[in-house]
């Protein structure tokens, strides 16, 4: 028997017993509603913990830290020093090897002081690559980006400006006034004629404690500011980025200077090394590599990892209180199907005495709870996208119109793993009934009655 | 001529509690190719179950039960499903149409079975109606047909993939005298027509008329007493 005319008869042998039919897919759609819209709710906070990250800073970034300088002892390692691999030139250039790997950025850093006419601010100070920061995500909201010809030139975090104040006046809440952007910073960084110095007591009041320096005094800088970053939440926002190479000059300059004041800085070393991966989930892959390669990682994956894990807990557990109605619903698929071959018993014996063969017979009951199965998962997904777009609505009506984060969220694969897996409850359910109908004696067909 | 149904030492126990019941006692019996073969007997004398027994429908407990070379008795429950399918028409008592199908497709069933793709198997089943003269009742379902007419749809579902063998189980039974006659006139000719070997069991006397060999059962037994004083009968209605 072709399998159309199968799926045709046990579509058939469905319409001719409606009210039941409908019933029994009735309790699929029930069941597959449940696990549905169970998932899809674990689905959304799966989706608004990404959201959430991504509004922190670069899901792809992996920060690569170089903490070679400080306990190496501490942290078990029995040659000292010699146990972490570099993080040099040669590292940065392995980096860029890996695959799916974007751009890589060193980086170096440096806590300056800065000012503007009366105006002074601590400033951190990061020396980057130019031609990888738009990869890194960097944008201006005025002014230009770094380019590889600048030289003394900044481009300043959205919040650095806050940092500066003036000296001279006393207000200790200088932190924070206009933190939210609603009062213009005190200074333009654009504009104004700035300089900059590693003396932390440049500009300052002299107080009573200052013993004064017996050194020479630190050279000053002159910059000149040529953009401001977009407000990103992140930590571009309090930094200030001036060309790598720039940066090391000035640095090395200092140290010159002052030999005996610091502990030797390995200039080869860099203090931290930003990859940028091509999407989210090559960035284990790409930082187990780098890990393999003896550097310490870090990325916000490290924590929606832990939050996925998290969350699929959460929608194992919501996903198996919605398998329990799928479970009763597969219980109404046997029983139906059972009525149905009590009912069909003789019906059953002619077929067999006029020419079905014994698998036709099963596969048409398997077809029959396979259909209902179908049917109600069919039915259940599109009633789930209905209740899901209600909860979205409700939950819009809490969180504000404008929040990103859903309550619930059904991805198309869910929907058709849900169809796919009612159907295949469905035929399990109908296993036991069909085996039943196939072994029912021919000659009960004859009897007569 | 060929045998066509050899049936050697057919023995019947069934098993009630306690109680042992012999429906068929040891019977043997050969059917030739083309014969219609009319098996007569009272209810309760065993007709009913060595038809069963013929169709593989029920296995016996002692002989043999050979069609077309092949021990029935000896198949298993699938290769006998397929055995039937090629080689067996059933013409029953209650009709046993598919109440849900169209007398069209009720006809065609044996050969969905087979696979026969629908076109085809539409236009024999037409023609079988037609043979049947139900070509007006192509579309009706059997609730819709009188007893005669369903009777007519399951003989032309019985021999529509044209078997070799066609078991009839008291085709007549449910039916009048009239419609009986009309019921036996086309089964007759269907069979004839394609030469096809047709067993007909009945507790009807005036059924055997029609049958080219009648074999009486008493009992469990071929009651050869009575199969010569039928034929002179018959012969005596003859002359």
């Amino acid at each position: 028997m072709s399998n159309r005319d199968l799926i045709l008869m046990g579509f058939g042998n469905l319409l001719r017993r409606k009210t039941r039919s409908v019933l029994t897919v009735l309790g699929v759609i029930i069941g597959t509603c449940s696990i549905v819209v169970m998932l899809s709710l674990g689905f959304a906070m799966d989706r608004g913990f990404q959201e959430q990250l991504a509004y922190m800073g670069d899901l792809t970034i992996i920060d690569v830290n170089n903490y070679g300088g400080y306990d190496m002892g501490m942290m078990g390692g029995s040659s000292g020093s010699g146990s972490q691999t570099k993080l040099d030139e040669q590292a940065v250039a392995r980096f860029r090897q890996i695959p799916n790997v974007k751009a890589v950025m060193p980086q170096r850093s440096a806590y300056m002081k800065m000012a503007a006419g009366r105006y002074v601010g601590h400033v951190n100070i990061m020396g980057v690559d130019p031609e990888v920061m738009e990869a890194f995500g960097f944008e201006v909201e005025m002014g230009r980006l770094l380019q590889a010809s600048d030289k003394d030139t900044m481009v300043f975090g959205r919040s650095v400006a806050y940092n500066f104040y003036n000296p001279r006046m006393n207000n200790q809440n200088r932190y924070y006034g206009g933190m939210n952007g609603d009062t213009p910073p005190p200074v333009d960084v654009l504009t104004a004629k700035l300089t900059m110095t590693s003396d932390m007591q440049y500009g300052e009041t002299r107080n009573r404690y200052d013993d004064g320096n017996d050194g020479p005094a630190p050279k000053i800088y002159d910059i000149r500011g040529v953009g401001i970053l977009a407000q990103s939440n992140s930590e571009k926002d309090y930094n200030a980025y001036m060309n790598r190479d720039s940066l090391e000059k000035i640095l090395e300059e200092q140290q010159r200077q002052n030999r005996n004041d610091r502990g030797r800085v390995d200039n080869s070393q860099y203090e931290r090394v930003q990859v940028k991966v091509n999407r989210i989930e090559d960035v284990e892959a790409v930082q187990e590599t780098i890990k393999a390669m003896g550097h310490q990682t870090y990325s916000l994956t490290d924590i929606l990892t832990s939050m996925k894990e998290t969350s699929r807990m959460i929608q194992m557990i919501l996903g198996g209180i919605g398998a329990i109605s799928l479970l009763v619903a597969a219980i109404g698929i046997t029983n139906t199907m059972i009525m149905s071959i009590y009912e069909r018993t003789r019906e059953i014996g002619v077929m067999k005495v006029i020419g079905a063969r014994l698998t036709d017979i099963r596969k048409l009951f398997l077809i029959e709870a396979g259909l209902i199965g179908f049917a109600g998962g069919l039915l259940g997904v599109g009633i789930s996208y209905l209740i899901s777009m209600g909860l979205n609505r409700i939950g819009a009506s809490f969180m504000g119109p404008d929040s990103i984060t859903k309550m619930s969220v059904i991805p198309f694969q869910l929907a058709l793993m849900a169809i796919g897996f009612s159907t295949l409850i469905g035929i399990i359910a109908g296993y036991s009934p069909a085996r039943r109908a196939m072994k029912l004696s021919a000659l009960e067909a004859i009897r007569n009655e | 001529m060929e045998k066509m149904i050899q049936l050697e030492h057919v023995r019947k126990v069934y098993r009630l509690g306690d109680e042992k019941v012999v429906a068929v006692d040891d019977i043997s019996l050969d059917i030739a190719a083309g014969e219609v073969c009319c098996l007569l007997g009272t209810s309760g004398s065993g007709k009913s179950t060595l038809l069963n027994l013929m169709a593989g429908l029920e296995k016996p407990t002692k002989g043999k039960i050979i069609i077309k070379g092949k021990r029935v008795d000896k198949m298993s429950e699938s290769t006998l499903a397929l055995f039937r399918q090629q080689n067996i028409g059933f013409v029953f008592q209650s009709y046993n149409l598919m109440p849900m199908l169209t007398a069209l497709e009720n006809v065609a069933l044996p050969l969905t079975f087979r696979g026969i793709p629908v076109k085809k198997r539409n236009q024999m089943a037409r023609e079988m109606l037609r043979d049947v003269g139900l070509e007006k009742y192509v579309k009706h379902k059997p609730t819709q047909m009188s007893g005669g007419q369903q009777q007519r749809v399951g003989i032309a579902r019985a021999f529509v993939s044209r078997p070799p063998v066609v078991f009839a189980d008291e085709p007549t039974g449910n039916l009048d005298s009239k419609t009986s006659q009309e019921v036996m006139d086309i089964i007759l000719g269907m069979a004839k027509q394609h030469q096809q070997t047709l067993v007909i069991v009945t507790h009807d006397p005036s059924i055997s008329n029609y049958a080219d060999a009648v074999h009486t059962i008493l009992d469990g037994n071929l009651d050869l007493t009575n199969r010569e004083t039928l034929t002179i009968t018959q012969e005596g209605i003859d002359q």
